[in-house]
């Protein structure tokens, strides 16, 4: 069997799901984008009455407004946490395997449960994140319960859960080569000039490649914890786009309207994610890949 | 106006009958139907095929409802029934509008009646009028009609009703008598449940923050409803053919301050935080409320998890007008179920004199048939709350939110405004004009 022909085996049930659970599924939202549906009627076409309702809708604007805070919060916190703890951790040292493990575990925490946790532990009078808070007489937020503060909350939150990044970065420093560094060594660099000038640039494939990911993410994975930790409040503080989808969808059986607001979601991150490349193009990224 | 006030202050079963009229049906649908003994069998032929059943509730709750599927496998045993059961009310919505869209729901789902419109209007149920009416188990004489009617969309009974809950107010009886209380009559009013409600608001260890309210009530819609009727306010502008919320009439937004300055002039009720914290039922249950607004709803959770004596008083009183809003869940038979014969004789029984025994003893429903409700199925002396009576009392005084498809959205828009209010965030008559000018477009759009 050739290798072209082992290569199309293997890559086919990947192939064929995408094509069926992904493809498939958002090419109908598209459609559906652009008509009224409510799962039982055929869907009708109403071309871009959909987007003129969204933009009539006071939630939708505070939804984007939401979701490009989140973005703007987690997206470099995540990156630069996973990038803080992979050269603390690249090390061969006592107990930092165990170290490296706990980084990755939220990861791997069911989303209920990590929201569900973060609950107990941004609760404003018993836990014990403001209890510790108040021990130190630092002062205590009511978390959830304001707006402000609730955004923060659920951006925090996702810095937790940043094994992916951690791991990928984590392997990227251990690849790089002992007598570059050396060499910078040798030369009288210092920690810092040694990851200014040799590291950050070596690993900078990696960052834009998370950064490019994380922003893609961030549309979506903030649903579990504001749709369990606060319902979208308070006052829709946390009402991101994907929350508000699915309300349309599955609370007003408006189809029609929440595959609409996906497919701005989606173009919203597809020009972000173009900002950015384009940017880092700009500042000369392309020939350091 | 003067007529839609008049229609608005109406108890909801004597609009609806108002509306049937006008609509030359009220003849049809009230026909008199000799009602059978509730000791009847409980259908009229076997049946066989497959039933599924969906339900949320706790685990007392699902006893009981593996009880009735299996009281009535036993009297039909060609019917295999598939209970599904969801825990939590919320998860149970999201489930019954996924499995609607996807086109394969439960043959039998429980539905309250504020949401059978956004259901029925789009064809998603069968209507149940003709199989009750046929019926030789149930007759709706044997309904109480205020549940009974609010079934009803355009002209037609979507769901039979499977119970007439409330809104009361439960109280920790322990509290009271730590206060020295007396406890709440039957004809109390709005000054003395807010007395009532400052003598248990407390701070406890005298650290200046309050360790005990006196009231938890959530700031929503369906709260607030009864106290608005109960001032002569109204919730919209015109029952039958709503056009926009009346919240801002003279007489709602009295109500409505009353009712938001029970959280930010008295502080008996929690504030956000706190709120944020302790939910109000969690903060009942764990003995720092004295007083909880709720419907029947919580008793199994009361009588399983309450370490302290509590009963149930009636919703206070406005110069003497009383009102409260109906909570109430009916058996929906889906429009897409395959063996309908199967699944009404399922509903006919266990919404019938051998089911609803069975359900009411959980504690969690007020059963919607008379003979039921009066019974010790339900008024058990030996069962909490000892003052079960209250809720049938109250039947009379029962009003419901008009019955329009894009209620729920309506709902959701104003609870928002209203917990900016109840927090102090805006004032009661900004946070009424923004529920109002909010709301309209559901009032005007197409479910």
């Amino acid at each position: 069997m050739s290798w072209g022909t082992q290569a199309a085996l293997l890559l086919t049930p990947y192939l064929a799901g995408t094509l069926l659970l992904l493809l498939v599924p958002a090419l109908l939202t598209l459609a559906l984008a652009f008509t009224g549906y409510d799962t039982l009627t055929p869907p009708v076409w109403r071309g871009l009455q959909n987007f003129v309702t969204l933009a009539r809708d006071v939630r939708v604007g505070q939804a984007f407004q939401n979701t490009l805070i989140y973005v703007a919060l987690a997206v470099p916190l995540r990156v630069a946490a996973a990038l803080a703890l992979a050269l603390w951790l690249q090390g061969r040292r006592p107990g930092a395997g165990w170290v490296r493990a706990a980084v990755y575990v939220p990861s791997v925490v069911p989303p209920v449960a990590y929201a569900l946790a973060g609950l107990w532990l941004l609760n404003p009078l018993y836990g014990p994140v403001n209890l510790a808070l108040g021990a130190l007489g630092l002062p205590a937020p009511a978390w959830l319960a304001e707006a402000g503060p609730a955004r923060v909350a659920v951006a925090l939150l996702a810095v937790f859960q940043i094994g992916e990044g951690f791991v990928v970065l984590l392997a990227a420093r251990r690849g790089l080569s002992p007598e570059v560094l050396a060499a910078a060594t040798v030369d009288g660099a210092g920690a810092w000039a040694t990851f200014r000038y040799i590291v950050r640039p070596l690993l900078q494939p990696w960052l834009v490649l998370l950064t490019l990911r994380d922003v893609a993410l961030s549309f979506q994975n903030a649903f579990a914890a504001a749709y369990l930790m606060t319902g979208g409040g308070p006052y829709y503080a946390t009402l991101f786009l994907p929350l508000l989808a699915h309300e349309e969808a599955f609370g007003g059986f408006r189809y029609g309207e929440a595959a609409a607001l996906m497919l701005a979601a989606l173009v919203t991150a597809a020009a972000l994610i173009a900002v950015f490349w384009a940017l880092w193009r700009g500042w000369g990224g392309a020939e350091e890949w | 106006m003067t007529s839609t006030r008049r229609l608005d202050g109406l108890r909801g079963w004597q609009r609806w009958l108002a509306g049937l009229a006008a609509l030359g049906l009220a003849a049809c649908t009230l026909a008199p139907t000799p009602a059978p003994p509730l000791t009847a069998p409980p259908s009229e032929a076997p049946v066989a095929g497959a039933v599924s059943f969906m339900v949320f509730g706790d685990p007392a709750e699902l006893r009981a409802y593996e009880q009735v599927v299996a009281a009535f496998e036993a009297a039909q045993p060609a019917v295999d029934v598939t209970l599904i059961h969801i825990p939590g009310q919320n998860d149970y919505r999201t489930r019954l509008a996924a499995d609607f869209a996807a086109g394969d729901p439960a043959d039998v789902v429980l539905i309250n009646y504020r949401r059978v419109p956004g259901f029925a209007s789009r064809g998603l149920l069968e209507p149940l009028g003709p199989s009750l009416l046929r019926s030789r188990v149930l007759a709706p004489d044997d309904f109480y009609p205020e549940a009974y009617y609010a079934f009803y969309w355009q002209g037609e009974l979507m769901c039979v009703p499977q119970n007439v809950s409330s809104l009361v107010v439960y109280y920790n009886r322990d509290l009271f008598k730590t206060a020295g209380l007396a406890e709440p009559a039957d004809d109390w009013d709005w000054d003395a449940f807010l007395q009532t409600a400052q003598a248990l608001t407390r701070d406890l260890d005298g650290d200046g923050q309050i360790d005990q309210y006196g009231l938890g009530v959530e700031p929503e819609l369906q709260r607030l409803a009864p106290f608005l009727w109960q001032n002569g306010g109204l919730l919209t502008d015109n029952f039958n053919e709503p056009h926009q919320l009346a919240l801002t009439d003279t007489k709602s937004l009295a109500a409505l301050e009353w009712f938001v300055d029970l959280q930010l002039r008295h502080h008996v009720v929690p504030d956000a935080a706190a709120a944020q914290a302790e939910d109000s039922e969690t903060r009942f249950l764990n003995g720092r409320a004295g007083m909880y607004l709720n419907s029947r709803r919580i008793v199994p959770t009361l009588r399983e998890s309450a370490a302290f004596d509590w009963d149930v008083a009636p919703l206070p009183s406005r110069a003497g007008q009383r009102a409260t809003i109906l909570h109430a869940d009916g058996y929906c038979l889906a429009a897409t179920a395959a063996n309908k014969a199967a699944a009404w004789a399922f509903i006919e029984f266990a919404n019938g004199p051998v089911g609803q025994p069975i359900v009411a003893a959980t504690g969690r429903t007020v059963p919607s048939l008379r003979a039921v409700a009066e019974s010790a199925a339900f008024l058990d002396p030996a069962q909490k709350p000892a003052r079960s009576q209250v809720f049938l009392d109250q039947i009379e005084f029962v009003m419901i939110p008009p019955l329009i498809p894009n209620w729920a959205d309506i709902e959701e828009v104003a609870n928002a405004e209203l917990e900016r209010a109840f927090y102090g965030q805006v004032s009661a008559l900004e946070a009424a004009r923004t529920a109002g000018v909010r709301a309209a477009e559901y009032f005007e759009q197409e479910p």
